[in-house]
């Protein structure tokens, strides 16, 4: 009786600086609406008294609101859960991210986080082609795209709302020979980008288009409810990534903030991912139907470096050749 | 009322032997000696709501860093993508502007010559519907068409599942911003057409001519001043409107120069504000020319015409009556019918796409975001709170600035005027613009930055619709016997005192009706907001937009007709003040 008594304080003990956390937490996320939604609410229900609210939008618009509060000296997020590194990189030049020394990485392999801990990969995000099974032809790589055949049916998502089409208009134009000619030639052939992902994902999924550009969980978690969609992994490879979570600098509620990303690095937090139709970081979490195997997908040279420095310029270059 | 009278009789009594003590009436000036301080307050208010934020978008266009580098400016405004936004701004502004004017110009000749029954109520419904916001047009008529429509699923014409909505582009754009701004048209056109002198139609009908010639020969060179300044209010107008593009254009890549500012700026963040603000300025430029050629082609005011001379209703509609009758009701079924019964269907399916039946028909979507969703509930308030703020200031501000403008300012009055105008006349875009660049760093003093904050917005309304208060509260105290206020200032009232409680009550339903003009055209506006807004603070206009951004089409529906609600009812208010009111502030009278 004793024992079980004391094992059960133990536990309490172990488990309470976990439930203890309180207070507002605001978390600024480019994830789907309701793939937030559903983050938050696992979150919330092992922390049932932090007060977690969230802003969602593309990655460039959270980042342009958030660049907006703190040129204002007033930032109102304090946990980021967005696209890409290379943004979260920026953001640690300029000592705008916590460090969060004490999380479990005990299961993910060395590189694929931040070594300072200022940044946490949470999954494998790869952009390939999407397209309706009535189109006539089936592309198998990204110069398929400029055929003839697709003219006027295609749609990608724009850099300018998604930080995954940012990533990936950068490892297309630096890995493809053809450089940024592959998107004027895309241009030419009357491909349209002008939302984000799901965006695509409607007009390829309703048939106002017949291929598309397109994160891979979206077409793959819609194709096993039915939609009448096919997504590939071209032959060429993909690109990737890893939609990390930081903790800014300026966060009022630390102690949640440090709670939220140990959640989400967690095998629980990877396991939902999972069932959300991601590829999860964790190596030891399994991944959800409809993926090969995470040694099958072949990713394309990509130097982030290169990619923080002309973030800007790329963004405008892209901007210029399709609005 | 009674004050003045109170005074005036006051005044007789003291003044009644002119030999009394000190100067005479006549030589009773009103001075600057007490009333500095309202000199002061309008040169403040001219300076912060006009001149600081267009000054301001200037330098950050012109320069970098602090030195003039005005070819950075000029690489951004022939950027491919500027250059793109530019024409498409032209083709949609000049297209627009050219079918509205003849638009406007059939009804307004139908309306104003012929005696066709039920011309009335067209006036008011047509103008009514021009009260309606760009955005809420917009979505009406998306919903309207395409394969997806409620309206069309429910009577079984909808298109094939999967192909464009029609109207997206270009041509919609074109189409929707025209009706819209037909009655913009039709209101000039109509005072154009009342200054006709009877007299010179009835001379040519005595001579034989057909109505058709009295038109073409007579009415129309007469009108032609009319006209042009008519088609060029329009094409301001459309080159300056935001909703209509952004919720036709950017979901297929056709932007105009607002909506191009609007991308740049909710994509890239304040590092392009330089750039944006660079592109802004060929918004103004287009808007300055066009409203200054307007302003020195807009005929003189000074043809009075006699009663019973004018041209209003000269003709009897015969057998032309029934065919006017119909082209007048076609014309609200497009202008409003089609919207509303558009927004209404939308607003009454669980879901876009679904068609209306009893069985489908649900109020959920008007529960949804009255009730249940946050932030479409915290939305409405804030309009309300934001446009009801802005209009109460508005009011109070137009007093004592009108009172200087319309007592002192002598011939400075109307560039004064003209001034205060700059910001309602900017397409609201650019006035947001502005207002990021004053106030996103912190105040200098204060060290508390407005931006994220709801005085930001309230800032904004108020510069951009001081003019609607301030302009209808000058005329009318210039129009008020200064007399009384020289009998007061004898009698030692200073200018406050008199302002109090002589001007005050004379002009208190000019000024409410000023505050309900402002507040009716902020509650439903979201050119400036959009850009303002931060978390807490979204309007019902920026809801609106991003509801129908994320395909929401129905709760956004649902917002939209709530906010027509809303906007009728002020309306209403409105026109039953009318009669105490100086004739010409309410556009649909």
């Amino acid at each position: 009786m004793k024992s079980i008594l004391a094992t059960l304080v133990a536990i309490a003990a172990l488990s309470a600086p976990a439930a203890a956390q309180e207070g507002k937490l605001v978390l600024y996320t480019s994830q789907p609406q309701t793939d937030a939604q559903q983050t938050l609410d696992a979150f919330k229900s092992k922390h049932p008294r932090v007060d977690v609210s969230f802003v969602r939008d593309g990655t460039p618009r959270v980042m342009a609101k958030l660049r907006a509060e703190i040129e204002a000296g007033q930032p109102q997020a304090d946990v980021l859960l967005i696209a890409d590194s290379v943004t979260m990189e920026g953001l640690k030049k300029e000592r705008r991210l916590l460090a969060h020394e004490k999380a479990d990485l005990s299961a993910y392999p060395a590189g694929i986080h931040d070594k300072d801990k200022m940044w946490f990969a949470t999954k494998l995000i790869t952009t390939g082609i999407v397209y309706n099974t009535k189109a006539p032809l089936k592309p198998a790589s990204w110069l398929d795209l400029t055929r003839p055949e697709a003219k006027g049916l295609i749609a990608m998502p724009s850099p300018l709302a998604s930080g995954a089409a940012m990533i990936h208009a950068v490892t297309l134009t630096s890995n493809l020979s053809q450089g940024w000619k592959y998107y004027e030639a895309l241009r030419q052939n009357g491909a349209l980008a002008s939302g984000g992902n799901g965006d695509v994902l409607k007009q390829v999924a309703g048939g106002e288009k017949l291929y598309g550009m397109i994160v891979d969980f979206m077409p793959i978690r819609e194709k096993a409810k039915g939609a009448p969609i096919e997504f590939i992994f071209p032959s060429d490879g993909v690109s990737a990534v890893s939609e990390p979570v930081a903790i800014l600098s300026t966060t009022r509620n630390p102690a949640a903030a440090r709670a939220f990303v140990d959640f989400l690095v967690s095998a629980e937090g990877q396991e939902l991912a999972t069932r959300q139709g991601y590829v999860p970081a964790h190596p030891g979490v399994a991944l959800p139907a409809g993926y090969p195997d995470r040694s099958a997908i072949k990713l394309m040279a990509f130097d982030p470096q290169k990619a923080l420095n002309e973030d800007g310029a790329n963004k405008k270059r892209f901007a210029d050749i399709f609005e | 009322m009674s004050d003045i009278g109170a005074i005036r009789a006051g005044a007789r009594r003291d003044f009644a032997p002119p030999a009394a003590a000190g100067p005479s009436v006549s030589l009773v000036r009103l001075t600057l000696r007490d009333g500095w301080i309202l000199v002061v307050l309008l040169a403040a208010s001219l300076v912060l709501f006009a001149l600081l934020p267009t000054g301001r978008l200037i330098i950050a266009a012109m320069f970098r860093a602090g030195s003039f580098v005005p070819d950075t400016a000029l690489v951004e405004i022939t950027s491919r993508a500027a250059l793109r936004a530019l024409a498409h701004t032209l083709e949609t502004g000049v297209a627009s502007a050219v079918l509205a004017l003849a638009l406007g110009l059939a009804a307004a000749l139908a309306v104003t010559l012929v005696d066709v029954r039920g011309r009335r109520v067209f006036s008011f419904l047509f103008v009514l519907s021009m009260m309606m916001a760009p955005q809420v047009v917009a979505l009406a008529f998306i919903a309207a068409v395409g394969p997806s429509s409620p309206l069309l699923n429910t009577l079984g014409l909808a298109p094939e599942p999967g192909s464009p909505n029609p109207l997206r582009g270009a041509g919609g754009i074109v189409a929707v911003l025209a009706l819209h701004h037909a009655p913009l048209a039709f209101v000039t056109l109509r005072a154009g057409l009342r200054r006709i002198p009877r007299e010179l139609v009835d001379a040519a009908s005595v001579d034989g001519a057909s109505r058709l010639r009295v038109v073409t020969q007579i009415v129309l060179p007469l009108l032609r001043g009319h006209i042009v300044v008519a088609g060029i209010l329009c094409f301001v107008a459309g080159i300056g409107n935001f909703g209509i593009p952004a919720l036709l254009g950017l979901p297929v890549n056709y932007l105009t120069l607002p909506t191009l500012i609007y991308r740049r700026l909710s994509s890239l963040g304040p590092s392009v504000i330089g750039d944006a603000a660079a592109v802004s300025l060929l918004l103004i430029v287009l808007t300055v020319v066009g409203l200054l050629v307007a302003r020195r082609l807009t005929p003189a005011d000074d043809a009075r015409l006699e009663a019973g001379s004018s041209v209003e209703g000269m003709w009897s509609a015969g057998r032309l009556g029934p065919v006017l009758q119909a082209a007048m009701a076609l014309m609200l079924v497009l202008v409003l019918g089609i919207p509303l019964l558009s927004l209404l269907t939308a607003a009454l399916v669980p879901t876009y796409g679904v068609a209306l039946t009893v069985d489908t028909l649900t109020l959920d979507n008007f529960v949804e975001v009255l009730v249940r969703q946050s932030s479409t509930a915290r939305a409405f308030r804030n309009s309300l709170v934001f446009s009801g703020a802005a209009a109460g200031l508005v009011a109070l501000l137009a007093l004592p600035l009108g009172y200087v403008l319309a007592r002192y300012a002598g011939t400075w009055r109307s560039l004064i005027e003209g001034l205060f105008e700059i910001p309602y006349a900017l397409p609201g875009i650019v006035l947001a613009l502005a207002c990021i660049l004053l106030f996103l760093k912190p105040l200098p003093v204060f060290e508390v930055s407005l931006y994220g904050t709801p005085f930001i917005i309230i800032f904004a309304y108020v510069a951009r619709f001081l003019p609607l208060a301030l302009k209808p509260v000058t005329a009318t105290m210039a129009q008020l016997d200064p007399s009384v206020e020289e009998a007061a200032s004898v009698c030692g009232a200073g200018a406050w005192e008199r302002l109090r409680h002589i001007l005050a009550p004379a002009v208190a339903p000019t000024m409410a009706a000023g505050a309900l003009l402002s507040f009716l055209i902020a509650f439903n506006e979201l050119t400036v907001s959009a850009l303002l807004w931060s978390r807490g603070t979204e309007t019902l206009g920026v809801v609106l937009f991003s509801l129908e951004e994320a395909g929401l089409v129905s709760p956004a529906a649902a917002v939209a007709l709530a906010a027509v609600a809303v906007v009728t009812l002020v309306m209403l208010m409105l026109d039953r003040m009318a009669g105490r009111l100086p004739p010409e502030i309410l556009p649909w009278r």
